[in-house]
């Protein structure tokens, strides 16, 4: 598990930005995690209040969104999702493809008030 | 009522690592100090590797070492030995290193005289894939007894690393081990990969290792 320490890092991060674009208080905290990151989103949301605790983002919320871990495959070109297919072509049942989305890990935005 | 606004920041999380991983690289080539980042599993063989590896150079390079570890002092006290330069990094409970902690022990240091610094980053074949530390090269080790099946079960440490040392080939004929198809399986995620066979115990491609990691060492320093 390490997803604190990345998290108090999103944390630092969120915190200057809030305060070069004088920002001063955050209602939710909008993230962005691929389903094939090495960042579980049931961990992130356990450490996030250890992470928040005294910062100015304290009371604020956590939202997450999942991307889909997409491929694309290299023999049909179908467009499909890695994990319910285990990585192979559904179409045409060849396991090569090019990695499309799915790695992410953005802070995608703020709810400022 | 409160007016709320959304404010788009889309940000890569890793972005600010990857630069201050970027900047360390730009530094360390301005100093002519050759960053090489190891990685693998606990008990791969790291630490001899290192030895072995100092042994090799230690004549015509000026070598330091960052061992990153959780707790302990156990491998920069063995390594200090060899009259190379160590520095302990503590990483307090995390798993991996990132630009920053690297940057501290790199300072810690000091690259000054120094040619090559080896971070034997935390046992782990999972988070330091996903960290820049800053290196100029990245190399791993997976060793006979873990299996051939690793390049499946952790590909995207297989496919970020510029070498990789296949450990403990003297152990070979006691394990279940195809080289091949490791070999196979790595160059299918990553198709520049080089692939050394090492023994650190017996010395054997140690040579090969040496001579690769001299090479680097000397291009980073000419452009």
């Amino acid at each position: 598990m390490h997803e604190l320490g990345v998290v108090i890092e999103v944390v630092k991060t969120v915190e200057n930005f809030a305060i070069k674009n004088n920002i001063k208080k955050i209602d939710t905290l909008v993230l962005q995690i691929g389903e094939l990151s090495a960042m579980i989103p049931r961990y992130v949301e356990a450490c996030y209040p250890a992470a928040v605790d005294g910062t100015m983002l304290q009371d604020t919320k956590l939202k997450i969104e999942i991307l889909p871990g997409n491929a694309l495959c290299r023999k049909c070109n179908k467009v499909f999702n890695i994990i319910e297919n285990k990585g192979i072509c559904p179409n045409c049942n060849v396991k090569d493809y090019e990695l499309l989305c799915g790695r992410e890990f953005r802070i995608k935005e703020i709810i400022a008030c | 009522m409160n007016t709320y606004k959304i404010i788009e920041i889309k940000q890569s999380v890793f972005e600010n690592n990857d630069k201050q991983a970027e900047l360390l690289r730009e530094e360390l080539k301005k100093d002519k100090t050759f960053l090489l980042n190891l990685m693998s599993s606990p008990g791969s063989g790291k630490t001899t590797t290192v030895l072995r590896t100092i042994e090799a150079l230690k004549d015509e390079l000026n070598i330091g070492v960052l061992e990153a570890d959780i707790d302990s002092d156990v491998d920069a006290s063995v390594v200090s030995k060899t009259g190379a330069k160590v520095i302990q990094l503590h990483t307090g409970g995390m798993c991996h290193l990132d630009a920053e902690m690297t940057r501290q022990g790199i300072e810690g240091l000091g690259t000054e005289g120094l040619d090559l610094v080896i971070l034997e980053n935390v046992g782990n074949l999972v988070c330091p894939a996903e960290f820049d530390t800053g290196a100029c090269k990245n190399a791993m080790i997976l060793s006979v007894p873990e299996g051939d099946d690793k390049p499946l079960k952790y590909p995207l440490m297989f496919s970020i690393v510029d070498v990789l040392l296949i450990n403990k080939i003297d152990a070979m004929g006691i394990f279940d081990f195809d080289i091949e198809a490791v070999k196979e399986r790595a160059k299918k995620l990553n198709p520049n990969i080089k692939v050394i066979p090492i023994s650190a115990k017996t010395g054997e491609g140690i040579k090969e290792w040496a001579d690769w990691l001299r090479q680097e060492v000397k291009k980073w320093n000419e452009n």
